[in-house]
Protein backbone atom coordinates (compact mmCIF):
# COMPACT_ATOMS: atom_id res chain seq x y z
CA UNK A 1 0.00 0.00 0.00
CA UNK A 2 2.79 3.06 0.62
CA UNK A 3 6.41 1.64 0.47
CA UNK A 4 9.31 4.41 0.87
CA UNK A 5 12.93 3.63 0.43
CA UNK A 6 15.45 5.92 1.15
CA UNK A 7 12.84 8.67 0.95
CA UNK A 8 14.55 12.41 1.59
CA UNK A 9 12.35 15.53 1.34
CA UNK A 10 14.51 18.76 1.60
CA UNK A 11 12.42 22.01 0.74
CA UNK A 12 13.75 24.69 -1.80
CA UNK A 13 14.78 26.93 1.00
CA UNK A 14 17.37 24.07 1.60
CA UNK A 15 15.38 22.78 4.62
CA UNK A 16 15.73 19.05 5.02
CA UNK A 17 12.68 18.16 6.69
CA UNK A 18 13.42 14.47 6.29
CA UNK A 19 15.92 12.16 5.54
CA UNK A 20 16.83 8.07 4.67
CA UNK A 21 12.94 7.02 5.45
CA UNK A 22 12.14 3.72 4.88
CA UNK A 23 8.90 1.94 5.50
CA UNK A 24 6.27 -0.32 4.35
CA UNK A 25 2.59 0.40 5.52
CA UNK A 26 -0.36 -2.40 4.32
CA UNK A 27 -4.17 -2.69 4.14
CA UNK A 28 -5.90 -2.56 7.65
CA UNK A 29 -3.27 -0.70 9.36
CA UNK A 30 -3.14 1.32 11.94
CA UNK A 31 -0.57 3.84 12.26
CA UNK A 32 0.61 6.58 14.85
CA UNK A 33 3.32 8.85 13.62
CA UNK A 34 4.49 10.88 16.83
CA UNK A 35 6.98 13.45 17.10
CA UNK A 36 6.91 16.92 18.11
CA UNK A 37 6.31 20.33 16.47
CA UNK A 38 8.57 20.70 13.61
CA UNK A 39 9.68 17.05 13.66
CA UNK A 40 8.39 16.37 10.26
CA UNK A 41 5.37 14.65 10.85
CA UNK A 42 3.27 16.65 8.43
CA UNK A 43 5.76 16.87 6.00
CA UNK A 44 5.61 13.16 5.90
CA UNK A 45 2.11 13.10 5.35
CA UNK A 46 2.03 15.67 2.27
CA UNK A 47 4.33 13.38 0.60
CA UNK A 48 1.98 10.83 1.36
CA UNK A 49 -0.74 13.00 -0.44
CA UNK A 50 1.32 14.14 -3.17
CA UNK A 51 1.54 17.88 -1.59
CA UNK A 52 5.33 17.12 -1.57
CA UNK A 53 7.42 15.41 -3.67
CA UNK A 54 10.51 13.55 -2.44
CA UNK A 55 13.80 15.25 -3.75
CA UNK A 56 15.16 11.55 -3.67
CA UNK A 57 14.48 7.94 -2.87
CA UNK A 58 11.65 6.10 -4.23
CA UNK A 59 8.18 6.42 -2.91
CA UNK A 60 4.85 4.19 -3.82
CA UNK A 61 1.38 4.85 -2.80
CA UNK A 62 -1.60 2.71 -3.26
CA UNK A 63 0.53 1.36 -6.38
CA UNK A 64 1.73 5.14 -7.58
CA UNK A 65 4.81 6.03 -7.57
CA UNK A 66 5.13 9.56 -6.56
CA UNK A 67 6.86 12.03 -8.20
CA UNK A 68 5.92 15.27 -10.03
CA UNK A 69 4.54 16.04 -12.96
CA UNK A 70 1.84 13.44 -13.54
CA UNK A 71 -1.06 15.36 -12.18
CA UNK A 72 -3.83 13.70 -13.49
CA UNK A 73 -2.51 9.98 -11.78
CA UNK A 74 -1.90 12.70 -8.93
CA UNK A 75 -5.78 13.45 -8.78
CA UNK A 76 -6.49 9.69 -9.23
CA UNK A 77 -4.89 8.76 -6.13
CA UNK A 78 -6.52 11.44 -4.22
CA UNK A 79 -9.19 10.33 -4.60
CA UNK A 80 -8.57 7.04 -2.79
CA UNK A 81 -7.45 8.78 0.18
CA UNK A 82 -9.30 10.12 2.46
CA UNK A 83 -7.93 13.52 4.25
CA UNK A 84 -8.22 15.10 7.52
CA UNK A 85 -6.12 18.00 7.76
CA UNK A 86 -4.91 20.05 10.64
CA UNK A 87 -6.74 23.41 9.86
CA UNK A 88 -10.19 20.82 8.22
CA UNK A 89 -10.26 22.96 5.13
CA UNK A 90 -13.73 22.44 5.20
CA UNK A 91 -15.53 25.09 2.79
CA UNK A 92 -17.32 28.09 4.20
CA UNK A 93 -20.78 29.15 3.75
CA UNK A 94 -21.61 25.52 2.84
CA UNK A 95 -23.52 23.68 5.09
CA UNK A 96 -22.22 20.32 6.90
CA UNK A 97 -23.95 17.97 4.77
CA UNK A 98 -23.14 20.09 1.56
CA UNK A 99 -19.07 19.76 2.86
CA UNK A 100 -19.52 15.86 3.21
CA UNK A 101 -20.73 15.59 -0.01
CA UNK A 102 -18.30 17.72 -1.93
CA UNK A 103 -16.06 14.84 -1.62
CA UNK A 104 -18.70 12.52 -2.98
CA UNK A 105 -19.16 14.73 -5.98
CA UNK A 106 -15.96 14.36 -7.21
CA UNK A 107 -16.28 10.40 -7.51
CA UNK A 108 -19.67 10.88 -9.85
CA UNK A 109 -21.64 8.95 -7.01
CA UNK A 110 -25.26 9.41 -8.02
CA UNK A 111 -27.02 12.37 -6.20
CA UNK A 112 -29.31 9.97 -4.37
CA UNK A 113 -26.80 7.89 -2.70
CA UNK A 114 -24.32 10.45 -1.91
CA UNK A 115 -26.79 12.66 0.08
CA UNK A 116 -28.12 9.40 2.27
CA UNK A 117 -24.02 8.41 2.49
CA UNK A 118 -23.58 11.80 3.65
CA UNK A 119 -26.13 11.68 6.29
CA UNK A 120 -25.11 8.47 7.58
CA UNK A 121 -21.49 9.41 7.87
CA UNK A 122 -22.11 12.15 9.76
CA UNK A 123 -24.70 10.22 11.89
CA UNK A 124 -21.63 7.94 12.56
CA UNK A 125 -19.68 11.21 13.55
CA UNK A 126 -22.69 12.54 15.97
CA UNK A 127 -23.93 15.57 13.86
CA UNK A 128 -27.23 14.17 12.66
CA UNK A 129 -28.81 17.42 14.18
CA UNK A 130 -26.34 19.83 12.28
CA UNK A 131 -26.54 18.59 9.28
CA UNK A 132 -27.52 21.71 7.62
CA UNK A 133 -25.67 23.91 9.74
CA UNK A 134 -23.01 25.90 8.04
CA UNK A 135 -19.32 25.27 9.34
CA UNK A 136 -18.82 28.39 10.41
CA UNK A 137 -21.40 28.12 12.88
CA UNK A 138 -19.92 25.10 14.59
CA UNK A 139 -17.38 24.18 17.54
CA UNK A 140 -13.64 22.97 17.10
CA UNK A 141 -14.75 19.36 17.65
CA UNK A 142 -17.96 19.50 15.38
CA UNK A 143 -15.38 21.18 12.00
CA UNK A 144 -12.92 18.19 13.23
CA UNK A 145 -15.81 15.43 13.12
CA UNK A 146 -17.20 17.04 9.77
CA UNK A 147 -13.78 16.75 8.25
CA UNK A 148 -13.33 13.32 9.30
CA UNK A 149 -17.01 12.36 8.12
CA UNK A 150 -15.93 14.06 4.49
CA UNK A 151 -12.20 12.06 4.55
CA UNK A 152 -14.57 8.34 5.30
CA UNK A 153 -17.84 8.92 3.09
CA UNK A 154 -16.01 8.33 0.61
CA UNK A 155 -14.30 4.63 1.52
CA UNK A 156 -10.87 5.54 0.88
CA UNK A 157 -7.90 2.84 0.79
CA UNK A 158 -6.15 5.10 2.65
CA UNK A 159 -7.30 7.76 6.04
CA UNK A 160 -5.15 10.17 6.41
CA UNK A 161 -5.09 12.20 9.81
CA UNK A 162 -3.06 15.33 10.44
CA UNK A 163 -2.96 16.09 14.21
CA UNK A 164 -6.89 15.28 14.64
CA UNK A 165 -6.40 16.02 18.83
CA UNK A 166 -4.67 18.83 18.61
CA UNK A 167 -6.90 21.84 20.36
CA UNK A 168 -9.13 19.54 21.95
CA UNK A 169 -9.40 18.35 25.52
CA UNK A 170 -8.45 15.41 26.51
CA UNK A 171 -11.74 13.08 26.17
CA UNK A 172 -12.92 15.02 23.03
CA UNK A 173 -9.56 14.23 21.61
CA UNK A 174 -10.13 9.81 22.89
CA UNK A 175 -13.69 10.40 21.15
CA UNK A 176 -11.74 11.61 17.55
CA UNK A 177 -9.49 8.52 18.04
CA UNK A 178 -11.89 6.27 19.07
CA UNK A 179 -14.22 7.41 15.37
CA UNK A 180 -10.91 7.23 13.07
CA UNK A 181 -10.08 3.74 14.24
CA UNK A 182 -13.79 2.71 14.12
CA UNK A 183 -13.28 3.58 9.82
CA UNK A 184 -10.00 0.84 9.87
CA UNK A 185 -10.95 -2.07 8.56
CA UNK A 186 -9.38 -4.78 6.66
CA UNK A 187 -9.11 -2.79 3.23
CA UNK A 188 -8.25 0.87 4.55
CA UNK A 189 -5.02 1.35 6.41
CA UNK A 190 -5.47 4.39 8.69
CA UNK A 191 -2.70 6.99 9.39
CA UNK A 192 -2.93 9.65 12.25
CA UNK A 193 -0.18 12.15 13.22
CA UNK A 194 0.08 13.64 17.32
CA UNK A 195 2.17 14.87 19.24
CA UNK A 196 0.05 13.48 22.58
CA UNK A 197 1.55 10.20 23.61
CA UNK A 198 -0.37 9.88 26.07
CA UNK A 199 -3.59 9.41 24.07
CA UNK A 200 -2.28 6.26 22.02
CA UNK A 201 -0.19 4.43 23.99
CA UNK A 202 -0.93 0.43 24.14
CA UNK A 203 -3.24 -0.02 20.80
CA UNK A 204 -2.77 -2.78 18.23
CA UNK A 205 -0.97 0.06 16.28
CA UNK A 206 2.25 1.00 14.58
CA UNK A 207 4.28 3.38 16.25
CA UNK A 208 6.67 5.33 13.98
CA UNK A 209 8.43 8.58 15.95
CA UNK A 210 9.91 11.53 13.83
CA UNK A 211 12.76 13.10 15.41
CA UNK A 212 14.26 16.20 13.38
CA UNK A 213 13.43 14.07 9.76
CA UNK A 214 14.47 10.95 10.53
CA UNK A 215 12.06 7.89 11.73
CA UNK A 216 12.12 5.47 13.73
CA UNK A 217 9.62 2.17 13.87
CA UNK A 218 8.90 1.37 17.63
CA UNK A 219 6.27 -0.85 17.76
CA UNK A 220 4.83 -3.03 14.24
CA UNK A 221 1.39 -4.51 14.87
CA UNK A 222 -0.43 -5.23 11.95
CA UNK A 223 -4.53 -5.92 12.47
CA UNK A 224 -5.82 -8.66 11.41
CA UNK B 1 -19.45 12.52 -18.06
CA UNK B 2 -20.93 11.11 -15.17
CA UNK B 3 -19.39 13.75 -13.13
CA UNK B 4 -20.95 16.37 -14.90
CA UNK B 5 -24.34 15.23 -15.05
CA UNK B 6 -24.98 14.07 -11.61
CA UNK B 7 -23.08 17.32 -10.31
CA UNK B 8 -25.05 19.64 -12.88
CA UNK B 9 -27.28 21.14 -10.08
CA UNK B 10 -24.39 21.95 -7.75
CA UNK B 11 -22.58 23.33 -10.38
CA UNK B 12 -25.36 26.01 -11.42
CA UNK B 13 -26.07 26.74 -7.37
CA UNK B 14 -21.76 27.27 -7.13
CA UNK B 15 -22.14 29.62 -9.80
CA UNK B 16 -25.02 31.60 -8.27
CA UNK B 17 -22.97 31.33 -4.95
CA UNK B 18 -20.08 32.66 -6.63
CA UNK B 19 -21.89 35.91 -8.06
CA UNK B 20 -23.39 36.03 -4.74
CA UNK B 21 -20.66 36.12 -2.23
CA UNK B 22 -19.33 39.04 -4.00
CA UNK B 23 -22.55 41.28 -5.21
CA UNK B 24 -20.50 44.54 -5.16
CA UNK B 25 -17.65 43.26 -7.87
CA UNK B 26 -20.21 40.95 -9.99
CA UNK B 27 -22.67 44.01 -9.78
CA UNK B 28 -19.75 46.48 -11.42
CA UNK B 29 -18.67 43.62 -13.38
CA UNK B 30 -22.19 43.04 -14.94
CA UNK B 31 -23.15 46.82 -15.16
CA UNK B 32 -19.66 47.15 -16.85
CA UNK B 33 -20.18 44.35 -19.51
CA UNK B 34 -23.60 45.85 -19.84
CA UNK B 35 -22.52 49.30 -20.79
CA UNK B 36 -19.60 47.84 -23.27
CA UNK B 37 -22.01 46.10 -25.12
CA UNK B 38 -24.54 48.47 -25.31
CA UNK B 39 -21.59 50.51 -26.72
CA UNK B 40 -21.01 47.45 -29.04
CA UNK B 41 -24.62 47.56 -29.89
CA UNK B 42 -24.45 51.57 -30.97
CA UNK B 43 -21.45 50.61 -33.20
CA UNK B 44 -22.91 48.26 -34.59
CA UNK B 45 -25.87 50.28 -35.23
CA UNK B 46 -23.64 52.98 -36.76
CA UNK B 47 -21.95 50.19 -38.86
CA UNK B 48 -25.77 49.17 -40.38
CA UNK B 49 -26.32 52.76 -40.99
CA UNK B 50 -23.09 53.39 -42.23
CA UNK B 51 -23.25 50.01 -44.53
CA UNK B 52 -26.72 51.19 -45.68
CA UNK B 53 -24.63 54.90 -46.39
CA UNK B 54 -21.74 53.13 -48.16
CA UNK B 55 -24.28 50.83 -50.46
CA UNK B 56 -26.01 54.19 -51.37
CA UNK B 57 -22.91 56.05 -51.89
CA UNK B 58 -21.58 52.78 -54.03
CA UNK B 59 -24.81 53.38 -56.00
CA UNK B 60 -23.47 56.67 -56.99
CA UNK B 61 -20.30 55.94 -58.13
CA UNK B 62 -21.24 56.63 -62.09
CA UNK B 63 -18.96 56.98 -65.26
CA UNK B 64 -20.05 58.59 -68.41
CA UNK B 65 -18.75 57.02 -72.19
CA UNK B 66 -19.44 58.90 -75.20
CA UNK B 67 -19.34 57.47 -78.91
CA UNK B 68 -17.73 57.86 -81.60
CA UNK B 69 -19.01 59.98 -83.98
CA UNK B 70 -19.72 56.90 -86.84
CA UNK B 71 -22.21 55.82 -84.37
CA UNK B 72 -25.99 56.24 -84.42
CA UNK B 73 -28.31 55.24 -82.04
CA UNK B 74 -29.09 51.77 -82.69
CA UNK B 75 -25.25 51.00 -82.63
CA UNK B 76 -25.17 52.72 -79.02
CA UNK B 77 -27.95 50.61 -78.02
CA UNK B 78 -25.87 48.11 -78.97
CA UNK B 79 -22.68 48.67 -77.42
CA UNK B 80 -25.10 49.44 -73.91
CA UNK B 81 -26.28 45.89 -73.77
CA UNK B 82 -22.89 44.40 -74.42
CA UNK B 83 -21.99 46.81 -71.88
CA UNK B 84 -24.62 45.83 -69.78
CA UNK B 85 -23.04 42.39 -69.94
CA UNK B 86 -19.48 43.46 -68.26
CA UNK B 87 -18.32 42.12 -64.58
CA UNK B 88 -19.14 45.36 -62.57
CA UNK B 89 -21.64 46.81 -64.01
CA UNK B 90 -24.58 47.66 -62.15
CA UNK B 91 -26.14 49.94 -64.93
CA UNK B 92 -26.05 51.42 -68.07
CA UNK B 93 -28.05 54.15 -69.70
CA UNK B 94 -28.96 55.59 -72.85
CA UNK B 95 -28.76 59.41 -72.51
CA UNK B 96 -29.74 61.40 -75.74
CA UNK B 97 -28.56 64.67 -76.82
CA UNK B 98 -31.54 66.39 -75.92
CA UNK B 99 -31.92 64.50 -72.09
CA UNK B 100 -27.91 66.04 -71.61
CA UNK B 101 -29.27 69.42 -72.69
CA UNK B 102 -31.77 68.87 -70.39
CA UNK B 103 -29.55 67.96 -67.47
CA UNK B 104 -26.91 70.63 -67.78
CA UNK B 105 -29.16 73.43 -67.86
CA UNK B 106 -30.21 72.19 -64.63
CA UNK B 107 -26.67 72.12 -63.56
CA UNK B 108 -25.65 75.58 -64.91
CA UNK B 109 -28.80 76.99 -62.82
CA UNK B 110 -28.46 81.18 -63.54
CA UNK B 111 -25.32 80.20 -66.28
CA UNK B 112 -27.91 78.36 -68.15
CA UNK B 113 -28.34 81.75 -70.62
CA UNK B 114 -25.32 80.68 -71.85
CA UNK B 115 -26.55 78.08 -73.82
CA UNK B 116 -28.56 80.36 -76.02
CA UNK B 117 -25.27 81.51 -77.46
CA UNK B 118 -25.19 78.36 -79.26
CA UNK B 119 -27.50 77.33 -82.48
CA UNK B 120 -27.60 73.93 -81.90
CA UNK B 121 -27.26 71.53 -79.19
CA UNK B 122 -23.76 71.61 -78.07
CA UNK B 123 -24.05 68.45 -76.24
CA UNK B 124 -23.80 64.52 -77.49
CA UNK B 125 -25.77 61.96 -76.62
CA UNK B 126 -23.47 59.25 -73.97
CA UNK B 127 -23.92 56.42 -72.09
CA UNK B 128 -24.36 56.93 -68.41
CA UNK B 129 -22.67 53.77 -66.37
CA UNK B 130 -22.73 53.51 -62.69
CA UNK B 131 -20.21 50.83 -61.72
CA UNK B 132 -19.22 48.54 -58.87
CA UNK B 133 -16.45 50.89 -56.86
CA UNK B 134 -14.28 47.81 -55.58
CA UNK B 135 -14.29 46.77 -59.64
CA UNK B 136 -13.54 50.40 -60.95
CA UNK B 137 -10.06 50.02 -62.53
CA UNK B 138 -11.35 46.59 -64.34
CA UNK B 139 -14.60 48.27 -65.61
CA UNK B 140 -13.15 51.36 -66.72
CA UNK B 141 -10.03 49.74 -68.76
CA UNK B 142 -12.85 47.35 -70.35
CA UNK B 143 -15.26 50.36 -71.38
CA UNK B 144 -12.48 52.77 -72.91
CA UNK B 145 -11.25 49.18 -75.06
CA UNK B 146 -14.99 48.69 -76.68
CA UNK B 147 -15.52 49.78 -80.41
CA UNK B 148 -17.92 52.59 -80.40
CA UNK B 149 -16.67 54.25 -77.42
CA UNK B 150 -14.46 57.44 -77.93
CA UNK B 151 -14.05 59.13 -74.93
CA UNK B 152 -15.00 57.78 -71.24
CA UNK B 153 -15.18 60.53 -68.25
CA UNK B 154 -14.40 58.54 -65.21
CA UNK B 155 -14.49 60.93 -62.03
CA UNK B 156 -11.26 59.05 -61.39
CA UNK B 157 -10.97 61.68 -58.45
CA UNK B 158 -13.59 61.65 -56.98
CA UNK B 159 -14.45 58.02 -57.44
CA UNK B 160 -11.28 57.06 -55.54
CA UNK B 161 -12.01 59.67 -52.34
CA UNK B 162 -15.90 57.82 -52.50
CA UNK B 163 -13.63 54.69 -52.26
CA UNK B 164 -11.87 55.71 -49.68
CA UNK B 165 -14.69 56.94 -47.40
CA UNK B 166 -16.02 53.69 -47.64
CA UNK B 167 -12.86 52.14 -46.75
CA UNK B 168 -12.02 53.91 -43.70
CA UNK B 169 -16.14 53.56 -42.37
CA UNK B 170 -15.56 49.65 -42.76
CA UNK B 171 -11.91 50.31 -40.62
CA UNK B 172 -13.62 52.30 -38.10
CA UNK B 173 -16.46 49.54 -37.66
CA UNK B 174 -13.90 46.90 -37.49
CA UNK B 175 -11.35 48.71 -35.04
CA UNK B 176 -14.35 49.69 -32.92
CA UNK B 177 -16.01 46.18 -32.68
CA UNK B 178 -12.58 44.28 -31.92
CA UNK B 179 -11.88 46.61 -29.01
CA UNK B 180 -15.05 46.33 -27.31
CA UNK B 181 -14.23 42.82 -27.85
CA UNK B 182 -11.30 42.54 -26.48
CA UNK B 183 -12.32 44.98 -23.40
CA UNK B 184 -15.36 42.94 -22.74
CA UNK B 185 -13.19 39.54 -22.51
CA UNK B 186 -10.10 41.18 -20.28
CA UNK B 187 -13.41 42.69 -18.00
CA UNK B 188 -14.81 39.04 -17.90
CA UNK B 189 -11.75 37.20 -17.50
CA UNK B 190 -10.02 39.74 -14.82
CA UNK B 191 -13.95 38.78 -13.07
CA UNK B 192 -13.21 35.09 -13.10
CA UNK B 193 -9.84 35.43 -12.10
CA UNK B 194 -11.29 37.66 -8.79
CA UNK B 195 -14.00 34.87 -8.20
CA UNK B 196 -10.96 32.10 -8.29
CA UNK B 197 -8.63 34.26 -6.08
CA UNK B 198 -11.48 34.88 -3.61
CA UNK B 199 -12.15 31.44 -3.93
CA UNK B 200 -8.75 30.20 -3.77
CA UNK B 201 -9.04 27.94 -0.13
CA UNK B 202 -11.70 26.44 -1.64
CA UNK B 203 -9.82 25.60 -4.69
CA UNK B 204 -7.09 24.38 -2.80
CA UNK B 205 -9.41 21.63 -0.95
CA UNK B 206 -10.91 20.11 -3.84
CA UNK B 207 -7.53 19.64 -5.61
CA UNK B 208 -6.86 18.10 -2.62
CA UNK B 209 -9.57 15.75 -2.62
CA UNK B 210 -8.90 15.28 -6.02
CA UNK B 211 -11.29 17.01 -7.89
CA UNK B 212 -9.72 17.81 -11.61
CA UNK B 213 -9.59 21.29 -13.30
CA UNK B 214 -12.80 20.91 -15.08
CA UNK B 215 -14.99 19.83 -12.11
CA UNK B 216 -13.21 23.30 -10.62
CA UNK B 217 -13.39 25.46 -13.33
CA UNK B 218 -17.04 24.88 -14.73
CA UNK B 219 -18.94 26.97 -11.87
CA UNK B 220 -16.70 29.46 -12.63
CA UNK B 221 -16.98 29.35 -16.49
CA UNK B 222 -20.91 29.07 -15.52
CA UNK B 223 -20.71 32.18 -13.46
CA UNK B 224 -18.78 34.29 -16.07
CA UNK B 225 -20.87 32.99 -18.54
CA UNK B 226 -24.58 33.93 -16.64
CA UNK B 227 -23.02 37.74 -15.90
CA UNK B 228 -22.10 38.29 -19.68
CA UNK B 229 -25.29 37.08 -21.03
CA UNK B 230 -27.15 39.53 -18.24
CA UNK B 231 -25.16 41.98 -19.02
CA UNK B 232 -25.87 41.61 -22.94
CA UNK B 233 -28.93 41.63 -21.55
CA UNK B 234 -29.03 44.95 -20.09
CA UNK B 235 -27.02 46.09 -23.52
CA UNK B 236 -30.12 44.53 -25.48
CA UNK B 237 -32.49 46.34 -23.46
CA UNK B 238 -30.48 49.52 -23.53
CA UNK B 239 -30.37 48.85 -27.63
CA UNK B 240 -34.60 48.58 -27.52
CA UNK B 241 -35.26 52.04 -25.69
CA UNK B 242 -32.73 53.63 -27.66
CA UNK B 243 -34.26 52.37 -31.05
CA UNK B 244 -37.42 53.11 -30.03
CA UNK B 245 -36.89 56.83 -28.67
CA UNK B 246 -34.27 57.97 -30.85
CA UNK B 247 -33.86 56.35 -33.93
CA UNK B 248 -36.11 58.00 -36.03
CA UNK B 249 -35.23 61.27 -34.80
CA UNK B 250 -32.11 60.92 -35.74
CA UNK B 251 -33.53 60.44 -40.13
CA UNK B 252 -35.75 63.50 -39.18
CA UNK B 253 -32.39 65.73 -38.44
CA UNK B 254 -30.15 64.30 -41.27
CA UNK B 255 -32.45 63.58 -44.36
CA UNK B 256 -29.52 62.60 -46.75
CA UNK B 257 -28.60 59.70 -44.50
CA UNK B 258 -30.61 56.64 -45.49
CA UNK B 259 -31.49 54.12 -42.47
CA UNK B 260 -32.16 50.61 -42.23
CA UNK B 261 -35.49 49.93 -41.20
CA UNK B 262 -35.98 50.25 -36.94
CA UNK B 263 -37.25 46.65 -36.28
CA UNK B 264 -35.20 45.18 -38.58
CA UNK B 265 -32.15 46.34 -37.24
CA UNK B 266 -33.18 46.28 -33.46
CA UNK B 267 -33.58 42.37 -33.92
CA UNK B 268 -30.69 41.67 -35.77
CA UNK B 269 -28.68 43.70 -33.08
CA UNK B 270 -30.05 42.22 -30.19
CA UNK B 271 -29.71 38.98 -31.54
CA UNK B 272 -26.16 39.61 -31.93
CA UNK B 273 -25.23 41.54 -29.01
CA UNK B 274 -26.59 38.37 -27.18
CA UNK B 275 -25.01 36.07 -29.36
CA UNK B 276 -21.67 38.31 -28.72
CA UNK B 277 -22.27 38.23 -25.04
CA UNK B 278 -22.90 34.50 -24.87
CA UNK B 279 -19.05 33.59 -27.55
CA UNK B 280 -17.26 36.30 -25.02
CA UNK B 281 -18.59 35.25 -21.77
CA UNK B 282 -17.42 31.61 -22.92
CA UNK B 283 -14.25 32.68 -24.29
CA UNK B 284 -13.35 35.25 -21.24
CA UNK B 285 -14.19 32.74 -18.92
CA UNK B 286 -12.24 30.04 -19.68
CA UNK B 287 -9.19 32.43 -20.48
CA UNK B 288 -10.09 33.68 -16.39
CA UNK B 289 -9.53 29.67 -15.42
CA UNK B 290 -6.23 28.84 -17.35
CA UNK B 291 -4.85 30.52 -14.09
CA UNK B 292 -6.34 26.94 -12.71
CA UNK B 293 -4.75 24.77 -15.35
CA UNK B 294 -1.78 26.82 -15.09
CA UNK B 295 -1.53 25.81 -10.54
CA UNK B 296 -1.54 22.22 -11.82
Amino acid sequence: MIEANDVALTYSDGTKALKNVNLKIGPGELVYITGHSGSGKTSLLKLLMGIEFPSSGKLTVLGQRMKKGNDRKLRKLRRKIGPVFQEFKLIERRTALENVMIGMRILGIPPRKMKQEAMEALKKVGLEHKLHTPVEHLSWGEAQRVAIARAVVRKPALLIADEPTGNLDHNNALNILHILNSFRDEKTAVIITTHATHLIEGQDATYIRVQEGEITIEQRRVAG
Amino acid sequence: MKVFFYNLGYFILEAFRTIRFHPLSNLFSFLGTGFILFLFGLVLTGWAVGDELVGALEQEAQVSAYFADQVGEAGAKQIITKMKTLDGVWEARYVTAGEAYAKNRELLGNEAEILRLFDNNPFEAFVEIKIDLNKMDQVLSQISSMKGIEYVRDNRDILEKLKGIVDAIKLLGGVIAAAVGITTLVIISHMIRQGIYHNKEQINTLRLLGAPNSFIAFPFVMAGLLLTLLGGGLAAALIIVMMNQGYQSIGEYIMFLPLPPAQELCRFIVAIILGISAALGLVGSLFGVSSIQKEG
